[in-house]
């Protein structure tokens, strides 16, 4: 048997707060955290923004895209990244190896108050995810909750 | 890995499309968001050059009521088939919950089919991740053509290991099978997780080697 690393119901009031707290200091729309696959583990504000699935895939590529553009220049990966855009933005950071931390936000921010709050939820979130992996929560179901259908009809 | 989210009681899994350059996987992705209710997809997104060829990955997310109680996310991928592409396959790769290899069935495409197979399997290796441990199953797509191989010698090449998989006869242009084979392998990764972990056995057919042996194969060319 193999279990799904899980997130409580507690672990994500947990993180909601942290989120939370951020959003309204750094006046941002809307802010995912995913892992370095493109899974969402958490997001919080203005969902109707975007799809944030998508969003969290594509993130997840542009981050790891450029890491080979910055071991050219000596590094190992470039912690941050900003796409502008005319009104909405997006700025990436790394929370550690395994995950990303990403933010939309318009014109009542700038990107220089998102870089700043960033930071320390970044480590926040960092320190709540490595207790979690220590935790050990894990879920598995029953092989009788799983439907006997197709899982997609046409 | 996949995770799940107790508070919005979500699941999300990552299927990736693996195969050689021009087999078909952005095909299937295309016909799936086609077929499928709309209301369990988002959108097709595409990173693709002008001449169609995927320059970084398709993405399409769906989801399903299959576990009681949840909602189930499936991320489909596809990779990049072209060989200079690798680091971008590994890239997709990562966190990978289940495979689809879908192999080109005509006979000139055998060698990259062996050759896109044995780099999926050097790529997982790289996250520390075997073959046996990934719920996958193969496509062996274009069955429409003339010139394609018998499907005995197919299975002799790609599905001769000691852990044998579900196959399909797969013509992704008019949707053949795309969706049972991507109904197989979503059942195998779910009950994978599942307490019992007894996956519903369709024992593949013992392979059979095939009567003429191409040079291909005399090269010892199999997986």
């Amino acid at each position: 048997m193999n279990a799904i690393p899980c997130l409580t119901i507690d672990d994500v009031a947990t993180l909601d707060g942290v989120l939370g707290e951020f959003l309204k200091k750094a006046e941002a729309e809307l802010t995912v955290v995913i892992d370095r696959g493109g899974n969402v583990i958490s997001q919080f504000g203005d969902m109707t923004v975007m799809d944030v699935t998508i969003i969290a895939a594509l993130a997840a590529g542009s981050f790891a895209a450029t890491k080979e553009l910055a071991r050219r220049i000596g590094e190992v990966e470039f912690n941050a990244l900003y796409h502008q855009g005319n009104g909405n933005h997006i700025f990436m950071n790394s929370v550690d190896d395994d995950s990303i931390m990403i933010t939309v936000f318009g014109r009542r921010t700038t990107v220089g108050l998102v870089r700043f709050y960033s930071a320390s939820t970044a480590q926040s979130v960092a320190t709540l995810l490595q207790g979690l992996s220590r935790e050990g929560h894990g879920f598995s179901f029953d092989a009788s909750d799983i439907t006997a259908a197709p899982v997609f009809a046409e | 890995m996949s995770i799940i989210n107790y508070a919005s009681r979500e699941i999300q899994f990552k299927i990736v499309y693996y195969g050689p350059a021009l087999c078909g996987k952005t095909t299937n992705l295309g016909y799936i968001h086609q077929r499928i209710n709309p209301q369990n997809r988002g959108d097709l997104v595409s990173l693709a050059t002008a001449a169609d060829r995927t320059l970084f990955f398709d993405f399409l997310p769906l989801n399903a009521v299959v576990i009681k109680g949840f909602v189930t996310k499936f991320q489909l991928y596809t990779v990049p088939g072209q060989v200079i592409y690798n680091a971008t396959r590994q890239l997709v790769l990562r966190s990978v919950d289940g495979v689809v290899f879908v192999a080109d069935s005509q006979w000139e495409k055998m060698e990259e089919n062996v050759e896109s197979f044995k780099n999926l399997e050097d790529n997982l290796a790289k996250q520390n991740i075997s073959l046996d441990e990934i719920p996958y199953v193969l496509q062996y797509n274009k069955r429409d053509l003339e010139n394609v191989a018998p499907v005995n010698y197919l299975e002799y090449v790609l599905n001769n290991r000691k852990k044998r998989v579900q196959s399909f006869e797969v013509v992704s242009s008019t949707g053949q099978n795309v969706f049972a084979s991507l109904n197989a392998v979503s059942q195998i990764l779910l009950h994978k997780f599942s307490k019992q972990s007894d996956v519903p056995k369709i024992a593949p057919a013992p392979v059979a080697i095939p009567e003429e042996v191409p040079a291909l194969q005399r090269q010892g060319a199999t997986v």
